[in-house]
């Protein structure tokens, strides 16, 4: 398989280049001429996964260093998952939305600085940069068997999809009755909600993914037709639910379900619609950064991440409620699976990521920047 | 002759150090800001790879947005002077009572940061959810009676909670001026409001002028206030529409850059505009005669003034702090809350949350070595710009300024730009935040400290020369005893200053230089605005304990009587 160099991958030539490696994998065989490229040793077993990394050598290390665009809850209690299993490595991380992350790093090693040991971004568009750039380290983890072909990056070694965050709509069910409560998509373009409507600002990945695909679905009227009820914006999930809650908005465009699931156990009065045409969903991505100072240790978060026990911590902990694509991923707190869902992703990535600067521009229009 | 000699030298190299320390720290991130607002390259590649002036051009897209700052801005600095030249007056030059109670809480908005004050407001003011509209709707009244999400609501927090360093600018000020003038104005029949506008204000005059353009520049920067009740109605201002820009993939960097860049020319010409008011007229109050700071006695006016220090207490730091404990109490925040959705759980989280621990830590840590230094430094450098007569010296005032000019969210790139590339592993340590520090609250520190200077009659320094004195030793024994209560007064305010920060941590906190502010603007973005709250009220706490102490001590410093 010759590897890419411009990231210009369509999910077309990945299945059709792709069946034997994807064949492999599945049957707990690595393809040895990937494995090849980023592995010196066999696969040990700790805890209940498979590791390439040296463990020994990955505490010797002592230190992992993350980078997230996570919020600092999320991103601390991912490390704290981390760090529960594996004690003597100590972690740290800094945390800031994927755009100023991105630049941060970009910049720092710009100037020969590696800090970093694994980045996790929002938007599968910088991931595709950084790949690009040769910013992440060539590591085949051995739990890559488990994930489907399309969570991996192509090939596979330089991220993956460590859970999505779907979204459909959500409503405030104290002023909002549930026959008048929006069931599809097209509702959510209903007048009465003006000025009483919410969405996120244009840093967040997930509502370009939300604009890209129903934008495909619904043609291009669509936003412009949202764009006449002045919809507010705001950069968290928690703060639209925040909001939601209290009654500020009756309903909100982008209703995460991660944030649905940790209002409701606080007692919040907030609904959620999964739209017959599915929720749009975005993957969230993780991948070993190279030149990193400490590569043992990142391989092994890399590895821990992938298996199922760092999926049910992503899944389980409130602050992140990640859905897993693991194929054996077990349910979610509320008893549902990321494959009970519908999801809406974009079909051609590489297409999602060249439409960044016309999302930018349409979405920043309409909230009046 | 020889006295002159063995001064000279020692002005000279002093003087230059500090003003090359200036430079460096200024200057430096100003080049790769200036870098970037040229950059008309791939926004991802540093070095530029192309350069031109498009950046400043597309400003031109965003008239709403600088008309709404503009609006903001002027509308804050309007209140906040209001407010701080009152309370000033009240606390430092009136028998009001309690007033040394009052005037160590009127620090109190400043350190709670704007975005609790904003948050706790928010809790407040929002029209649906709003705790005083639910009272007002629960005793009959209909819709809402207060919007805090308006232009004039944001203005108004953001003067409670941005504008406390106009009172502590002006108060510093009115404690170092002679009494005897307004004294002498009263001897000959001037009646207390004839007083106080012909005496007063005039003699405060240079000092509010420097504090109305450093509260500008100030509130042209603000934006946690901004973002928590702009984005709610969409009134976007330059910081939070730099904040979007900046967040956003691809970001543009280069574009807020610009737009920070081009706020240097507008606090240039205000920076103009000042220096040619202070140095047309003669704002000295302190001569060579001994005075002891007497109070005026303003009568029954003293209930009216203690009524309006009581009220704007009540609104700048009981209500906020009452709304954020009431908030931290429960798991959604509303006005009646049902017994079950009372919790200690926000506490108890708050508790466990590293940002508590090393983050809080961290920050006094860094507060106590921001004003230390600081003191040191910007006390030289105002000493430079308006006593020094070395060549060059009032250019450096305008250097000082530039981190003033510039959204610290903005400044932030230029820093780290700066520091990243730098030979000496600094970056993404304490170290680098301490540089930070040092370099954005230059001009808070050289501003508080040149309005107490501009009140020293240089005759005194004069003196001490003509009698031999070195230029180190006539420093030590007339300049530093003179501006003690300035000096004490600028340093509490860098402490606060920098514990309270947020614009720049953000960018250029490492996975182990964490400090408090910008992790609780986390909080309130991440968890929800109860835990929030509940992370801020400990922070206060904290904060308030560590004040406590270092005011119990410089008290003591302050206390001696300058004779």
């Amino acid at each position: 398989m010759v590897e890419r160099t411009h990231g210009k991958f369509t999910r077309r030539e990945v299945l059709k280049g792709g069946t034997a490696v994807i064949a492999l994998p599945s049957l707990g065989i690595a393809a040895p001429s990937v494995l090849a490229q980023g592995v010196s040793r066999s696969p040990t077993k700790v805890l209940d996964f498979m590791t390439n990394a040296d463990v020994a050598k990955a505490e010797q290390e002592g230190q992992l260093v993350f980078y997230c665009h996570e919020n600092e809850a999320g991103t601390a209690g991912i490390m704290e998952g981390f760090n529960k299993d594996f004690p003597k490595i100590k972690t740290s991380y800094v945390r800031a939305q994927t755009g100023a992350l991105y630049n941060k790093i970009l910049s720092e090693r710009a100037a020969g600085r590696f800090d970093v040991d694994v980045i996790q971004l929002s938007d599968i568009a910088p991931a595709f940069d950084f790949r690009r750039k040769g910013g992440y380290e060539h590591y085949v983890s051995p739990e890559s068997s488990a994930y489907k072909k399309d969570h991996l990056s192509e090939p596979n070694g330089y991220f993956f999809w460590t859970g999505v965050d779907p979204a459909g709509i959500a409503y405030n069910s104290e002023k909002v009755a549930a026959s008048d409560a929006p069931k599809g998509w097209k509702d959510i373009l209903d007048p009465r909600w003006k000025g009483k409507i919410s969405c996120k600002i244009s840093a967040s990945g997930l509502q370009f993914v939300q604009w890209y695909t129903l934008r495909k679905i619904y043609g291009d009227s669509f936003w412009k037709e949202f764009a006449k009820l002045q919809p507010r914006a705001f950069d968290s999930r928690v703060q639209l639910f925040d909001r939601l809650s209290k009654g500020d908005d009756m309903i909100t465009a982008i209703g995460e379900y991660p944030a649905y699931i940790l209002f409701k156990s606080r007692g919040a009065k907030v609904e959620f619609v999964a739209p017959p045409d599915g929720l749009v969903a975005t993957p969230l991505v993780v991948g070993a950064v190279n030149r990193a100072p400490h590569p043992e240790a990142s391989k092994l978060f890399v590895d821990w991440a992938m298996s199922k026990r760092g999926q049910v911590w992503y899944q389980s902990n409130p602050n992140l409620y990640y859905g897993s694509v693991r194929t054996d991923a077990p349910a979610m707190p509320t008893g549902v699976k990321l494959s009970d869902f519908k999801l809406l992703y974009p079909s051609d990535w590489d297409e999602y990521a060249s439409q960044s600067a016309a999302f930018l521009k349409e979405w920043n229009s309409m909230l009046g920047l | 002759m020889r006295s002159m000699e063995s001064w000279f030298p020692a002005q000279k190299v002093v003087g230059y150090g500090v003003a090359a320390i200036a430079a460096v720290l200024v200057l430096y991130p100003v080049y790769f800001l200036l870098q970037a607002a040229f950059d008309v390259g791939d926004p991802q590649v540093r070095p530029p790879t192309a350069y031109g002036a498009d950046n400043f051009g597309s400003l031109l897209q965003y008239p709403q947005i600088m008309l709404n700052t503009l609006t903001v801005s002027l509308a804050a600095t309007v209140m906040a002077l209001a407010f701080g030249s009152l309370m000033a007056w009240i606390l430092t030059r009136t028998d009001v009572p309690g007033r040394r109670l009052f005037e160590q809480l009127m620090a109190v908005p400043y350190y709670l940061t704007p975005l609790l004050g904003a948050l706790a407001w928010s809790l407040l003011g929002q029209p649906e959810s709003g705790f005083i509209n639910g009272i007002w709707r629960a005793l009959g009244g209909q819709s809402h009676l207060i919007d805090i999400n308006t232009p004039y609501g944001i203005a108004w927090v953001m003067a409670l909670f941005e504008g406390s360093v106009a009172f502590v600018m002006i108060a510093a000020l009115m404690k170092s001026m002679d009494p005897s003038f307004e004294e002498a104005s009263q001897v000959i029949g001037a009646s207390r409001i004839r007083t106080i506008m012909r005496i007063t204000l005039p003699l405060a005059a240079p000092g509010v002028l420097g504090a109305a353009i450093f509260v500008f520049a100030e509130m042209l920067g603000s934006f946690a206030v901004a973002l928590v009740l702009g984005l709610p109605t969409r009134y976007y201002v330059i910081t939070t529409a730099i904040y979007q820009m900046i967040q956003q993939y691809p970001p543009k960097i280069q574009v807020a850059a610009a737009m920070g860049a081009s706020l240097f020319a507008v606090m240039w010409a205000m920076l103009y505009a000042y220096r040619r008011v202070v140095m047309s007229g003669s704002y000295v109050t302190i001569t060579g005669k001994a005075f002891r700071p007497r109070l005026l006695d303003v009568g029954r006016l003293r209930y009216v003034l203690l009524g309006i220090c009581l009220l704007y207490l009540f609104v700048a730091v009981v209500l906020p702090l009452a709304t954020l404990f009431f908030a931290s109490l429960q798991k959604i925040a509303v006005i009646f809350p049902t017994a079950e959705n009372f919790t200690l759980d926000n506490f108890r989280t708050a508790m466990t949350m590293n940002a508590v621990r090393s983050a809080l830590s961290n920050s006094l840590l860094l507060a106590f070595g921001t004003a230390t230094i600081g003191i040191v430094l910007m006390g030289l450098l105002a000493w430079l710009i308006y006593r020094s007569q070395l060549p060059g010296s009032g250019m450096i005032e305008y250097i000082v300024m530039f981190p003033q000019a510039v959204p610290r969210l903005v400044f932030a790139f230029g820093l780290m730009w700066a520091w990243v590339v730098f030979p000496i592993p600094i970056y993404a340590t304490l170290w680098l935040l301490l540089i930070a520090y040092l370099t954005v609250f230059l001009p808070l520190g050289v501003r508080t400290i040149a309005g107490v200077i501009l009140q020293i009659d240089k005759s005194l320094e004069e003196c001490a020369q003509m009698c031999g004195a070195s230029w180190t030793f006539r420093i030590r024994t007339v300049t530093i005893p003179l501006l003690r209560p300035g000096l004490v007064a600028a340093w509490l305010l860098l402490f606060i200053a920098s514990v309270r920060e947020l614009g720049a941590s953000i960018l250029l906190m490492g996975p182990h230089s964490k400090v408090i502010t910008p992790a609780i603007v986390e909080s309130w973005f991440g968890t929800s605005s109860e835990l929030t709250a509940a992370l801020a009220l400990i922070q206060t706490l904290v904060v308030a304990l560590a004040i406590l102490v270092l005011v119990a001590v410089t008290r003591r410093i302050s206390a001696q009587p300058v004779d």
